[in-house]
């Protein structure tokens, strides 16, 4: 019951005009996220006007402005919104299978490891393609996830919410350093992974968009299959399994899909913190805890959300760019300090 | 926190010989010192690892001397110290010396702060630079060096952006008391807000300048030298009157308040004191060597492991400090070389294990 609780909104779950509003936040979303993917080909250090981009993206001619939008911010706005929905539904996920409302890629070290397994691949291995080394990202997110909860379950406070994130940022710092490490022995790898280090969105042309779609999509179908049995999940162990659910299998399908998504959004844009938490809570605060929801507004709103920081970072200084991971960081650390303030986290 | 709850009984009695010193002769491991009307008892255990810490310390300097491109022989780094004038001078005493300088006093400086700090807190985790003061230091000194201020300015901007972080730290964290790790969660985050911010800064400066602030930021000794250690010493030896006191306040900072009240100690004046000169040398040492990661969480509880005290010693912690800074400094400039760490990557690198190890002990903890 306690758990039902601290749940955010779980209250007039039934009602009829429920449903209504969930269509509308939806299609709302939506629309938001439409409107960023225009702004983010029309605005950066040199403006274009709407027609301009829509006559560049239909009918190329080679000029300047079709240049810009077909080579600069057509892979840049593919990534994010690769990156975007990945981050978030992995956000949605691990809260929902950790109950912890801080969960998140970044928080939790998961990115970090998927940043390491980038970066030995490249340094040590050799691996020069995204297809090669975002299979290392994926195993370092999948190590870094099971040492950090192996960690913090043997801690005092057991799993809860405040040990599982300082674990988490422990292991973001060390493996943040030895990344650090790795990239500074080598000047040619440092220089071309400065940016990726600190998260973003630019010098990636269309094809690593293209590239991460299958880890994003076999995530989402998973996620999608999990969704009713998270909510189960959100009512105890007990209950879940009372209900019917195999919560083993939950766990599982949704782990795997977390750590799909993070260890692929990583490898193709390094590790952006903090849309993997922000965005699940929004979409709660708009449409309730029902994941099938949750999942579908996240996917909408964290694309959103990341495309309009890679704007606001194109936009604050041009043309010198601040990367989209900073500007989430800005964002989402405040969030992450409002969350901590607020007594419901603290359940164990 | 070793064998917590049987230091605990022991911290209920080691607080009261401060003020009766007739009962602090009497208790065993200890020793008291009279000095006129001052008497003040030592600990033998604490004398006894300060002294092997030296010896170590000493034993760091002269290999750091030592190793490098060229290699001296740590026979002619004696000599060269003793200033005899040999051909080694110039790689010793001019161009290595100063930054071995640098690395211990900073340590020791490290050492200091996060001691005071995590004794206010009665934290292990409530260090500076895991609670975002190291890194508001960094965002007011990044500020001042790229906005082409004049270097006298960088070192006070660093001081009031760590003042005003801890503040903020304090007003978003200390709702529920300074002990509870959501407090270290809450300052958590304010690190990473001000280290995002501080990148984009950095970003958006003057190329120049913004490599410089990323040197500095990253935290290393590499091209530093008398010049930061004088500061940093400078302001260690104006602390001096208040650290001695610290030593002294810090026995009866374990107590708990009301405790502390009913023995006549005015215990929020003096947390407030021990924190602000925490956050005064954790400020001016970040201000002057960038965000070296750890240090001041490490140095204070391996110290008082070692001292097997209820509290972290702050001798020892200073001492270890700077062994762990000149150790950390040496190995980032030998691992890789001819590539060169900055130090704050190895310290990093140790230190976030070792932050996982204290959150596994917590759970003996019997508070």
């Amino acid at each position: 019951m306690t758990t039902l609780l601290s749940r955010p909104v779980e209250a007039g779950h039934r009602t009829g005009a429920r449903s209504g509003r969930r269509i509308a936040v939806t299609v709302a979303a939506a629309l938001v996220l439409l409107l960023t993917v225009l702004a983010s080909f029309a605005l950066g250090s040199r403006q274009l006007p709407v027609d301009q981009v829509w006559h560049a993206l239909v009918s190329p001619d080679g000029g300047e402005a079709s240049t810009i939008v077909r080579e600069l911010r057509l892979p840049r706005t593919a990534l994010g919104l690769v990156v975007g929905v990945a981050l978030a539904v992995a956000g949605v996920l691990l809260q929902a299978l950790t109950r912890n409302p801080l969960a998140e890629p970044r928080i939790l070290g998961i990115s970090a490891g998927a940043s390491f397994g980038v970066v030995l691949a490249i340094s040590v291995f050799g691996v020069s393609t995204l297809a090669g080394y975002v299979w290392f990202g994926i195993g370092g997110a999948f190590l870094a996830g099971l040492l950090v909860f192996a960690v913090a379950a043997r801690t005092r406070e057991g799993a809860s919410p405040v040990t599982l994130a300082l674990v988490g940022a422990a292991l973001d710092a060390s493996l943040g350093s030895v990344v650090y490490a790795l990239l500074s022995t080598d000047v040619h790898t440092f220089e071309s992974y400065r940016f990726w280090v600190v998260g973003g969105l630019t010098g990636r042309d269309l094809s690593v968009a293209v590239q991460v779609l299958p880890f994003l999509l076999a995530g989402l179908v998973l996620a999608a299959l999990v969704a009713r049995g998270l909510d189960a999940l959100a009512l105890g162990d007990d209950v879940a399994r009372g209900l019917g659910n195999r919560i083993g299998l939950v766990r599982l399908g949704g782990g795997v899909a977390a750590v799909l998504l993070t260890g692929a959004a990583v490898a193709a844009a390094g590790p952006i913190a903090f849309v993997g938490l922000a965005v699940p809570h929004l979409a709660r605060a708009l449409v309730g805890a029902d994941h099938r929801w949750t999942l579908a507004v996240s996917a909408l709103l964290g694309p959103a959300l990341l495309l309009g920081a890679d704007i606001v970072g194109r936009l604050v200084d041009p043309p010198s760019e601040v990367p989209a991971g900073i500007i989430t960081a800005l964002i989402g650390a405040p969030l992450l300090a409002i969350l901590v303030r607020r007594a419901k986290v603290v359940t164990a | 926190m070793t064998a917590p709850s049987r230091d605990r009984t022991v911290a209920a009695t080691a607080g009261e010989p401060v003020v009766t010193p007739s009962v602090a002769a009497r208790l065993p491991g200890r020793s008291l010192l009279r000095l006129g009307p001052l008497s003040l008892q030592i600990r033998r255990r604490s004398v006894l690892v300060a002294a092997v810490l030296v010896v170590l310390l000493a034993v760091a300097f002269v290999l750091s001397l030592s190793l490098g491109t060229p290699y001296v022989a740590p026979a002619d780094v004696l000599h060269a110290l003793s200033g005899a004038g040999t051909p080694y001078d110039l790689v010793v005493l001019d161009l290595r010396l100063p930054r071995v300088v640098l690395a211990a006093v900073a340590g020791a400086a490290f050492g200091v702060a996060g001691t005071l700090i995590q004794s206010v807190a009665r934290n292990p985790l409530a260090s500076p630079d895991v609670i975002g003061i190291t890194q508001g230091a960094g965002l007011a000194a990044t500020v001042a060096l790229t906005s082409g201020a004049a270097a006298v300015v960088v070192a006070p901007a660093a001081l009031a952006g760590g003042l005003v972080a801890a503040v903020v730290v304090l007003a978003l964290g200390a709702r529920h008391g300074l002990a509870a790790q959501r407090f270290v969660l809450a300052g958590v985050a304010v690190a990473f807000a001000l280290r995002a911010l501080t990148e984009i800064v950095m970003i958006t400066a003057e190329a120049i300048d913004g490599q410089r602030a990323q040197i500095w930021l990253v935290g290393t000794l590499a091209g530093k030298g008398w010049a930061e250690a004088a500061w940093i010493g400078g302001a260690l030896l104006v602390l001096l009157p208040v650290l001695a006191w610290a030593g002294w306040a810090l026995n009866s900072s374990a107590l708990d308040d009301d405790t502390a009240r009913g023995i006549g100690l005015r215990p929020v004046a003096r947390r407030i004191g021990l924190a602000g000169a925490g956050v005064l040398v954790a400020a001016m040492v970040t201000a002057q060597v960038g965000a070296v990661d750890f240090v001041a969480l490490v140095a204070p509880q391996v110290a008082r492991r070692l001292v097997r005290s209820e509290r972290p010693p702050l001798v020892c912690a200073a001492l270890l400090g700077a062994l762990l800074l000149v150790l950390a400094d040496l190995a980032g400039r030998r691992l890789f070389a001819p590539t060169q760490l900055p130090a704050g990557v190895l310290t990093a690198a140790i230190g976030g294990p070792y932050l996982m190890y204290l959150l596994l002990r917590g759970r003996k903890r019997s508070s």
